[in-house]
């Protein structure tokens, strides 16, 4: 399983390198949608196929939960920790240890140390890119499966305190 | 026996239809698949039955004809599957095993990543393994 986990996770970081790095070198934008596409499919197929057993929803809440709990487990062995909502349509969702994360370590400010601050203010600021290029597709993942539940919402990412993050879902009325 | 099978998207756009009769009435089974997409409708929209199956998949006898029984099945994705039998007394336990592969096959054809969704389904060995689920139910009643 480890090894699994390690493969997906070597998979999903050399995935946003290609499309950063190679394909769409200089339009991260375009690279940002299309890594938010390929977890769009992924997240649509995926949700077919663990809501198989289950009755159906009968509200967004349901559905909300389903995410948080199953899907989640399903992904990353563990259920997001915090949900909130405001009750119209947007709902918080926090996991205070994001697997795909946890192995990405750049804290600008500890290495103050030995650079110059233009430096460390230069190599803050790519990391926080890259980090939230790696973000794209579990966002991705979360619209294409809430999408295909019947639900169309708009998802982005905050991922201000590595490595917790949270997901914000923006229901479509 | 099973006539007919169909997997119907969630804008009621036709995903996989195949009847299993050497006669020609292919046209008859296809018409009898969409009355039933009424009846889904009504069923999902009034709920007047009892609450413990308000949201089941499985959405039982949708109607009777004079030769055929329809059943049908929803999924949490809004995705129909219907099946027309000649079998006049078709236990509901057999029904949702059959259902319960069928949505199993129809998982695993629309994880194929050539597929493109909402369109219908052309993979071949859906196909076969469809047509494996459907003799299988027959035989299930015999034995």
């Amino acid at each position: 399983m480890a090894i699994a986990e390690s493969c997906v996770d070597a998979v999903v970081m050399e995935m946003v390198a290609v499309y950063c790095g190679g394909l769409y070198a200089a339009k991260p934008e375009l690279a940002a949608r299309r890594i938010e596409a390929i977890g769009f499919q992924v997240g649509h197929q995926l949700s077919e196929r663990y809501t198989m057993e289950r009755p159906r929803f009968s509200d967004h809440l349901e559905a909300i939960k389903f995410i948080c709990k199953d899907f989640w487990s399903e992904l990353f062995k563990k259920q997001i920790d915090n949900l909130k909502t405001n009750h119209r349509g947007t709902f918080v969702l926090q996991d205070n240890r994001f697997r795909w994360l946890t192995r990405v370590s750049l804290d600008p400010y500890t290495e103050n140390t030995d650079s110059t601050e233009n430096d460390s203010a230069a190599l803050g600021d790519t990391a926080a890119q890259t980090t939230t290029m790696l973000l794209y597709f579990p966002c991705g993942l979360i619209r294409g499966a809430l999408t295909n539940l019947g639900i169309p919402c708009s998802v982005s990412a905050d991922m201000s305190n590595l490595p917790a993050c949270s997901f914000v879902v923006r229901i479509k009325t | 026996m099973i006539v007919c099978v169909a997997v119907v998207g969630h804008q009621n756009n036709p995903l996989y239809l195949q009847s299993f009769t050497e006669a020609d009435d292919a046209l008859k089974l296809h018409h009898i698949v969409h009355c039933s997409l009424d009846v889904i409708d009504e069923r999902v929209n009034n709920p007047k039955r009892s609450a413990p199956t308000l949201n089941e998949t499985f959405l039982g006898l949708l109607y009777p004809t004079e030769n055929y029984k329809v059943y049908g099945y929803l999924t949490n994705t809004k995705v129909k599957f219907i099946m027309v039998t000649t079998d006049l007394d078709v236990k509901d336990a057999d029904a949702r095993n059959f259902f319960r592969k069928f949505h199993a096959a129809y998982v695993d054809a629309v994880s194929n990543p050539f597929h493109v969704p909402g369109k219908k389904i052309a993979s071949r060995s859906f196909g076969a393994r469809v047509s494996t689920i459907v003799k299988s139910f027959g035989s299930g009643i015999t034995s």
